[in-house]
């Protein structure tokens, strides 16, 4: 840049732009002292000799937790659960949140803005109120299964809750709104008049739906499934407070090894290869996005 | 829902289906697209009815006289609403939620607008770099999270303490201020702050007599995501709160692994009324729809 004939007032503010970008440093410096140093103690952690009568032996270094992370078959179990509970999760969710984007993106006036505040009521709300709602709503006891059985629909009340299926509906609580938001923010930018250039065209509302909205919506439909995935992995509250003890996730078990069994090391690593499962469905994501050609805007 | 609805056009599925050698009648055509908008509008009432119903359901239980925490409540009464101002244990949760949401709001929002400001300035390989660092932590799971920190802080006695959770809870808040204000600048008109500046305003008087008064709606709703977002994160503060420091959602927690507690309906339905208060503010200041897509 020749700033050979910049005013004074461009060359000041030159100068200024450069020490404008320092303004970034209090975020990274933050970032720093409060996230990467933590994850740098527990890798540390991770990598310490597990002990008996303590957390771990300090000063040690060990790859043993590791080691028992990819022998131990209890851990094999826990980690096929939550791999499977985060997909069952993440393509519920994304159906439901297609379904809900897609109208809200439809309706006009008033309607619209119902859908529109209901979703976002539902994202702000604490996830411990949601899933205590959960819980009254779908009980044996609760809303769902008195409008069953006292409409006759059912001789029997359904089971909801302590189960499978409860901590699969608690955890669409806390994903649900998300994923439809993402999917909304998409389906926002496709221009109408290309589905009207369709109906035009002679395809019908299904096909219209599957050639033109479903194609363009993908990246919204990948960042919803990114987010529900993520959340899924790391589910923790969901299958504690709505499962039955046997919806244990590789989050619940981070938990148990370090409060319960008070075996740092083991807690430390499985938290580590928790994250790390999170990054590489992002990163696999990612690729998968740009070498389709589609703009991830990240 | 309006007659533009895409799933429900039946004329042109007529078209389609004459295409497709099978022509329908168009009484059958018209019964079809019918059935069609109708399962659709159920569909999505279902989903609408599946966010809501809960949250309904804790409103009205917390109201109910008895305090047996069923729906619907057989008597109304605002009881539950006097235990709670007499709890110490929920008061303290209550002012702890508070503090520790106004101090992230305050941390989190100075943060983001920081380096919202500072981002415009790098070249688009680094400020991509920026902000993926600055999201980063809103993918780590929270359990792993409140785990690594709670372990790192009691290295130095700093757990348990309400300063921790305002780092903590500001991991979370950071990057939606941080995005939401960056939102909000690039739809701001940068030259009128650089005339500002050719006229010889200094920097900060430029930002605060130029830029805030064209962003403050964008500011204002950075500001009330990360009030929301301490407002009701749990899990990491499950794991860095002490009995003294537990915020809401913790004591609620705790409440409900014991027993139903009618309380929890009522620090619930608070919780849910903050949200509400949030939420229309929000979109009062800059509209719902771009609450949603910002956010």
């Amino acid at each position: 840049m020749s700033l050979a004939g910049a005013t004074p007032g461009r060359l000041r503010r030159a100068v200024d732009d450069r020490s404008a970008t320092l303004l970034v440093v209090p975020l990274l410096l933050f970032d720093l002292a409060v996230f990467v140093v933590p994850f740098g103690y527990l890798l540390r952690i991770a990598l310490s000799e597990r002990a008996t009568a303590q957390a771990y032996v300090e000063g040690s270094w060990s790859v043993e937790s590791f080691t028992y992370l990819a022998t131990a078959s209890n851990v094999h179990e826990l980690f096929a659960f939550t791999l499977g509970f985060a997909v069952v999760a993440t393509v519920v969710s994304l159906a439901v949140s297609l379904l809900y984007a897609y109208a809200m993106w439809r309706a006009d006036g008033a309607l619209r803005v119902v859908l529109t505040a209901g979703v976002l009521v539902s994202m702000f709300t604490a996830i411990v109120v949601k899933l205590f709602a959960a819980v009254l709503v779908y009980s044996p006891n609760g809303l769902v299964n008195d409008l069953l059985v006292g409409s006759g629909l059912l001789a029997e009340p359904l089971l909801l809750v302590n189960n499978g299926v409860g901590a699969l509906l608690g955890q669409l609580y806390v994903i649900v709104p998300y994923s439809v938001l993402a999917v909304y923010s998409v389906l926002a930018t496709i221009d109408e008049s290309l589905l009207e250039a369709a109906r035009d065209l002679g395809a019908g509302p299904i096909r219209t739906v599957r050639a033109v909205v479903v194609p363009h919506v993908v990246p919204g439909l990948l960042v919803g499934g990114v987010i529900s995935f993520t959340w899924s992995i790391g589910a923790y509250a969901a299958p504690l407070l709505i499962g039955s003890g046997s919806e244990r996730t590789a989050g619940i078990a981070v938990s148990d090894f370090l409060l319960q069994q008070f075996d740092w090391p083991v807690a430390a690593a499985l938290g580590l290869v928790v994250t790390a499962t999170v990054f590489l469905a992002l990163v696999v994501t990612w690729l998968a996005l740009s070498r389709s050609g589609v703009d991830t805007g990240v | 829902m309006s007659d533009r609805d895409g799933l429900t056009d039946g004329g042109t599925a007529t078209r389609d289906r004459s295409q497709s050698g099978r022509p329908d009648s168009p009484v059958v055509s018209r019964l079809r697209r019918t059935a069609g908008t109708w399962l659709f509008r159920l569909a999505y009432l279902v989903v609408f009815a599946f966010l809501l119903a809960p949250i309904l359901v804790v409103v009205a239980s917390s109201f109910d006289a008895t305090g047996a925490v069923t729906f619907p409540p057989e008597a109304l009464s605002a009881r539950w609403y006097g235990e709670l101002l007499a709890s110490e244990a929920w008061t303290r949760a209550i002012r702890n939620s508070l503090v520790v949401a106004t101090g992230t709001t305050l941390f989190a929002t100075t943060l983001g607008v920081l380096a919202a400001l500072g981002v415009r300035r790098l070249d688009d390989d680094l400020s991509a770099v920026v902000s993926a660092l600055a999201v980063l932590p809103l993918l780590v799971p929270g359990v792993v999270l409140g785990v690594t920190l709670l372990v790192f802080f009691s290295e130095f006695g700093l757990q348990q303490r309400l300063p921790t959770l305002v780092l903590a809870h500001s991991l979370w808040a950071t990057p939606l201020t941080y995005s939401v204000v960056r939102a909000t600048f690039a739809r701001f008109d940068w030259s009128v702050r650089d005339a500002a500046l050719d006229l010889g305003a200094t920097r900060p008087r430029a930002f605060r007599e130029v830029v805030v008064p064209n962003v403050r709606a964008g500011l204002a709703a950075a500001a009330l995501v990360a009030f929301v977002v301490s407002l009701q994160e749990f899990v990491m503060t499950l794991f860095l709160s002490g009995r003294d420091t537990r915020t809401v959602p913790v004591k609620a927690w705790n409440s409900l692994r014991n027993s139903l507690d009618p309380l929890v309906s009522v620090t619930s339905t608070l919780l849910v009324v903050a949200v509400l208060l949030v939420v229309v503010g929000a979109g009062v200041l800059v509209g719902l729809e771009r609450l949603a897509r910002d956010s």
